[in-house]
C-alpha cells in the first residue's frame, strides 16, 4: 500500500448528532496510534489534506431519512456522492459530499476514498449526541478500520 | 419545457432555493400577464436566539450568537461585543479593534470567496453549479477554494476556528496571536491578494443582465476606514445617524408568509445593505489597491445593478486581502487580550458590516448583567424587501422567457444579494402551477 492512511472528521461539535463525524474520528485515533487523523468543521478544508496517493477515509453526520445511528460505508471512488442542490447533510456551507464532487471535477480525488456516515437525528445548536448515535460511534470506528485494512485493496 | 407565462394567470414558486445559505423558497403570481405579487418565504433563526438570549449573562452573546449561522459567525460576535460594551461604558483598545478587523477580514474573504466563485459564478458562466463548473474551469474554483481557505487560516488564527470562532470574547480575545504567527500567514495571504485581485478582472468580464435599483442604500461609516467592525449609519439620500438610534429609524414588521421580519427605514418601502451600499457610501476609503481594481474593472462612485454586486464583492475581497496585510505589518502586539467589562444596567447597541451587509444587536442588562431583551437585525431580512422589489421589475421584463430559463434567472438575481437564511440543507424543488 503507498500514500498514508488518513482518516478525516467532519463536523461542528456544537450542533448536535453533527459531531458524531468528529467522535468517530477521535475513537480511531485512540485505538490505533499509526493512522493519522484529521477533524474539520469546515469540509472544504479537506480538500487540501490529502496526497493522491492516500487512503482517506471521512467520517461524518449523514441525514438521510434513515434510523438515527445507522451507518453507511460508500466507496466514493466507485460512487458519486447525491449532493441534492449543496450538502448532503450535516450543518455545513459546503458539505462533504459537494466537496468530494468537486475533489472529482477537479481531478483531485486520492486513491482510495471511502465515506463513513452515520444517520443523525438532530443538528440542534449545542445539543449532545443523541443517544441511538453515541451508541453508534463504536461500531462507525470498525467500519473505518475495515475500511483501512481491506484486503482488497493491497496492491 | 418552454412553457411560457406571458398568457393568462400563473404562479412560479421554487420550493427551496439552491446555493443560498440556508432555505427559503420563492414565489411569483403573474395575472394576464402583470405580475401581480412576488414573495420571498424565507426560515430564519436570528428570532430564535432572541428569545434564548434573555435571562443569558453579559458575557455570553458572543458564543451564544455566533451559532445562528457558519457562515458569518465573526459578525454575530463583533456586533454582539459592541453593544454589551457600549451597554457597560467600555470601548476596548485601538490594538484590539485593529484584531477584530483582521479577524472580520477573514471572514469577509471566506465568505466572499464562497459567493462569488462557488454560488454565484455558476450563474454567469452557464452552469447549474460549482461542481460541474469545476469540470470546465478547473484552475478558476482552485483559485476560489484558495481564497477561502486563506480567509479561514485567518480566523483559525485570530478567532480559534474558522467556524464558530472560540478565542472571542466581550472585551477582546482569550488568546492573543503572537508576532511570529501572524507573520507566518503573510505568504498566504499575499498571494489571496494576487487571487482577489485577478478575481475582479474574471468576473469583471461577465455578461450582466440591464438592471437599476433606485432603493436607498445604507451602510455604515468609519473614521477607521472602510466599514467592517463599526462606525455610524449613513444612507445615500444623505441620512445619518448613530447606531444608538437605529430602531428609532428602522421598523421591523412581521410578516404572515415569513418568519423572518422585515424592516423599513424610516417608512420607505425598501432599502439595501451589503457590498453595494457600503461602495456606495465608501468607496473613498477603500485602499489604493481595491480602488484600481474597481476603476479598471469599470466601476464608477457607485454601482446601482445588482447583478454586478459580484464585482462589488470581488473589490471588497481585494480590499480585504490587503487591509489584512497592513494590520498584521504594523501590529505591535497588546498590553493585554482584553479588557475587562463589569456589569451595570443600561442599553447597548452594536452594529457591524456583515459580509452580506450591516448586522445590529441591542442588548437591555439588568444591574447583575442578566439580559433582559435582546434584538438581532440581520442583513438578510433588511434586504428581504429589495429582493422582492427586484424580482417584481426583472421578472415583469422577462415573462417571455422559458419557464425554466425564468426560473434560473430569478435565484441569480436572489442571489445577487448572497442571502443568508439559516444554515441548513437546501434541495430544489420547482412546481409551477397555472391559474
Amino acid at each position: 500500500m503507498t500514500g498514508q492512511v488518513l482518516v478525516i472528521g467532519l463536523g461542528n461539535p456544537d450542533r448536535g448528532d453533527d459531531a458524531v463525524g468528529v467522535q468517530v474520528a477521535r475513537e480511531v485515533a485512540a485505538e490505533r496510534l499509526s493512522v493519522n487523523v484529521l477533524e474539520f468543521d469546515d469540509p472544504s478544508e479537506a480538500l487540501d489534506a490529502w496526497e493522491p496517493e492516500d487512503t482517506v477515509i471521512l467520517t461524518d453526520a449523514i441525514s438521510s431519512g434513515g434510523v438515527p445511528g445507522d451507518i453507511q460505508v460508500i466507496d466514493a471512488i466507485a460512487q458519486k456522492l447525491p449532493t441534492g442542490g449543496w450538502a448532503a447533510g450535516g450543518t455545513h456551507a459546503l458539505g462533504l459530499a459537494a466537496v468530494v464532487e468537486l475533489a472529482r471535477s477537479l481531478g483531485q480525488l486520492p486513491r482510495r476514498l471511502v465515506v463513513v456516515g452515520v444517520e443523525a437525528a438532530q443538528f440542534d445548536h449545542g445539543a449532545p449526541l443523541s443517544e441511538a448515535v453515541a451508541a453508534a460511534v463504536p461500531a462507525a470506528a470498525v467500519a473505518v478500520f475495515d475500511a483501512i485494512d481491506d484486503p482488497e485493496d493491497e496492491p | 419545457m418552454t412553457h411560457k407565462l406571458t398568457q393568462g394567470d400563473h404562479v412560479l414558486h421554487v420550493d427551496n432555493l439552491a446555493r443560498v445559505e440556508g432555505e427559503g423558497s420563492m414565489h411569483v403570481v403573474v395575472n394576464d400577464g402583470l405580475v401581480a405579487d412576488v414573495e420571498l418565504r424565507i426560515f430564519e433563526p436570528p428570532r430564535f436566539f432572541e428569545a434564548f438570549l434573555r435571562g443569558r449573562a453579559w458575557t455570553e452573546p458572543p458564543d451564544i450568537t455566533a451559532r445562528i449561522c457558519g457562515i458569518c459567525p465573526v459578525a454575530y460576535q463583533m456586533s454582539s461585543c459592541l453593544a454589551i460594551e457600549s451597554a457597560c461604558g467600555v470601548t476596548v483598545p485601538e490594538e484590539l479593534r485593529l484584531l477584530r478587523r483582521l479577524l472580520y477580514c477573514g471572514e469577509w474573504i471566506e465568505s466572499h470567496a464562497l459567493h462569488i466563485y462557488l454560488l454565484h459564478a455558476p450563474d454567469f458562466l452557464g452552469y447549474p453549479g460549482a461542481i460541474e463548473m469545476a469540470a470546465d474551469h478547473g484552475p478558476v474554483v482552485e483559485r476560489g477554494l484558495r481564497l477561502k481557505k486563506a480567509g479561514n487560516a485567518l480566523m483559525t488564527l485570530v478567532g480559534g476556528r474558522a467556524i464558530h470562532p472560540v478565542n472571542v470574547r466581550v472585551g477582546g480575545f482569550y488568546r492573543l496571536p503572537t508576532p511570529h504567527e501572524l507573520h507566518g500567514i503573510r505568504p498566504m495571504l499575499e498571494r489571496a491578494r494576487d487571487d482577489a485581485v485577478e478575481t475582479v478582472r474574471l468576473v469583471a468580464g461577465f455578461d450582466f443582465p440591464d438592471m437599476v435599483q433606485h432603493q436607498e442604500y445604507v451602510a455604515l461609516r468609519s473614521p477607521h476606514g472602510y466599514p467592517l467592525e463599526g462606525g455610524s449609519v449613513v444612507t445615500s439620500t444623505g441620512r445619518a445617524f448613530e447606531v444608538a438610534d437605529f430602531g428609532t429609524h428602522v421598523v421591523e414588521e412581521h410578516v404572515a408568509r415569513s418568519n423572518a421580519l422585515h424592516a423599513r427605514l424610516d417608512g420607505q418601502e425598501s432599502y439595501v445593505v451589503g457590498p453595494l451600499a457600503r461602495y456606495a457610501l465608501n468607496h473613498d476609503q477603500l485602499g489604493p489597491l481595491a480602488q484600481e481594481a474597481a476603476r479598471d474593472a469599470g466601476l464608477g462612485d457607485e454601482c446601482r445593478n445588482p447583478f454586478q454586486s459580484i464585482v462589488v464583492r470581488a473589490v471588497e475581497l481585494v480590499h480585504a486581502t490587503d487591509e489584512a496585510l497592513r494590520i498584521i505589518d504594523g501590529w505591535e502586539g497588546a498590553a493585554a487580550p482584553f479588557v475587562d467589562v463589569p456589569a451595570r444596567a443600561g442599553i447597548g447597541y452594536g452594529a457591524t458590516e456583515a459580509p452580506r451587509g450591516l448586522l445590529y444587536h441591542r442588548y437591555e442588562l439588568a444591574e447583575d448583567g442578566t439580559i433582559l431583551d435582546a434584538t438581532i437585525v440581520p442583513p438578510t431580512s433588511q434586504n428581504q424587501r429589495s429582493i422582492e422589489a427586484d424580482l417584481r421589475v426583472f421578472v415583469q421584463d422577462r415573462l417571455d422567457l422559458p419557464r425554466d430559463e425564468l426560473v434560473r434567472q430569478c435565484e441569480q438575481a436572489i442571489r445577487n444579494y448572497d442571502p443568508c437564511i439559516s444554515c441548513a440543507t437546501h434541495f430544489l424543488d420547482l412546481t409551477v402551477e397555472n391559474r
